[in-house]
């Protein structure tokens, strides 16, 4: 919160707002976020580091984000934690990643405007995962890796690992890579 | 087929989303994101793909069956170890840092810029190391991408420009270092200068262009992290910098580390 207008309350949800359960599995995966909820009448205004602030409507599906990617959301919206497997280890994004479901508007934050990109059928995509954000839709994650026996004598392609998105959804993707093990090995 | 609805506005069309048929021909796709229409190949910076469709493949530079390929286009010595070859049929999107991107096209000409501010070109071009030190220069014809921080804006000489600020020149003919002795005369101004005692205004050294050209400048004065495009061999007259980059650990080693990719 940066300002706000009218009359607000502010109570800090302990452990990501999940109630116990949630506070459990956030402590045991490690996807830690701080949440607090606020209650009231008037303008709250939100920001994190003059990042970019990108804005999804959720009618019911899932957000997949990260956890320091997630700005705030609708009381209507309910989060939790899902397992992405080995990729997000590899990729050094964590085993775990941000759900988000339910009616209403989150807000994502980006390093510079996120583009968003389209994944149907026979068109999969490959992303780098230090400038994978978040997705939607009904995707499939792989890890791809670029590596072959060059990248061990260091004259790689600089694109070791990508995560590729087959199924249908969308794909948010910042112009920017985060420091990542994977990204920039 | 159908998508979800997702982002749309209740009032409006709501972001714009991409997919391959709609994602721009080698153009931005926002002022930090630029979409490449790879069919063939492209050079870029190790690092800086972001996401693309299709079918490609990153190659280190110099090795194999690639050299060939190379001897044409990278005149700039051995090892550029930080560039890589995309080559394969698709959309691919580049970005770097976030920071404003621009692409160029040159036609028949040169273009000079700093090493770590290029961030890819089309093998049309040819790519040179500049006699200035941290500098690289292109030569030919074709597109290039490159990093600026904040929107970039072509001034004409005569100018002189902050080297913090300065991304690259086309076609001057003379760019010099320019000095305002007078403020560092004498010895009360070697004290300002050593010690900022008396008001360092931290202008007072610029970087002037004369003649027929163009000069790019960037609206910050953050320097972009200078690649190490190779050292040039030591030789008489041979205007060269020192080599500075010591992989950690190696020792005096330095630029044999880095040649390896540690």
């Amino acid at each position: 919160m940066v300002a706000y207008t009218g009359q607000m309350g502010f109570k800090k949800l302990t452990g990501g707002g999940d109630g116990l359960r949630g506070m459990v599995t956030r402590r045991l995966t490690g996807e830690r976020m701080e949440v607090m909820e606020v209650k009231g009448q008037g303008t709250c205004y939100f920001a994190d580091k003059a990042t970019e602030i990108n804005l999804v409507r959720l009618n019911g599906e899932t957000l997949f984000v990260e956890s320091d990617n997630l700005l705030c959301t609708e009381a209507t919206l309910r989060t939790g934690t899902s397992f992405t497997g080995l990729n997000g280890m590899a990729s050094g994004n964590g085993l775990f990643t941000t759900k988000v479901e339910g009616q209403g508007w989150a807000a994502v934050t980006s390093n510079g405007p996120a583009v968003i990109l389209r994944v149907a059928q026979g068109l999969p995509l490959r992303v780098d995962p230090g400038a994978y954000i978040a997705h939607t839709g009904n995707l499939n994650r792989a890890l791809k890796s670029g590596a072959g026996w060059t990248t061990l004598i260091g004259e790689g392609g600089g694109e070791a690992m990508q995560v590729e998105f087959t199924g249908e959804g969308l794909v948010y993707v910042q112009p920017s890579e985060r420091l990542t093990f994977g990204g920039d090995a | 087929m159908s998508y979800p609805p997702l982002l749309q506005n209740p009032g409006g069309d709501g972001p714009q989303i991409w997919d391959p048929y709609t994602l721009p021909v080698n153009d931005n796709v926002n002022p930090y994101c630029f979409s490449v229409d790879l069919n063939g190949a492209y050079y870029l910076q190790k690092g800086k793909m972001v996401a693309y469709y299709g079918d490609m493949r990153f190659s280190g530079i110099g090795r194999g069956v690639l050299d060939r390929v190379l001897e044409q286009n990278f005149n700039s010595p051995l090892h550029a170890s930080d560039w890589v070859v995309a080559e394969g049929r698709g959309k691919l999107l580049l970005a770097d840092r976030a920071y404003d991107l621009n692409s160029y096209d040159l036609e028949d000409g040169n273009l000079t810029v700093r090493s770590g501010n290029l961030l890819a070109f089309e093998p049309s071009l040819r790519l040179k190391q500049s006699i200035i030190p941290g500098f690289l220069t292109l030569l030919g014809t074709g597109k290039f991408v490159a990093a600026s921080n904040g929107p970039v804006h072509f001034v004409e000489p005569p100018v002189r420009v902050d080297p913090e600020a300065l991304v690259g020149w086309a076609d001057c003919p003379a760019p010099c270092h320019h000095y305002d002795h007078s403020y560092l005369h004498g010895v009360i101004g070697g004290i300002r200068h050593l010690t900022g005692i008396g008001g360092a205004s931290g202008e007072e050294h610029q970087f002037e262009f004369i003649g027929a050209g163009q000069v790019l400048m960037q609206s910050s004065e953050t320097v972009m992290a200078e690649k190490s495009v190779g050292v040039v061999g030591e030789q008489s007259a041979v205007p060269h910098q020192q080599p500075t980059q010591a992989a950690p650990g190696l020792g005096n080693l330095r630029d044999l580390g880095r040649q390896f990719g540690l």
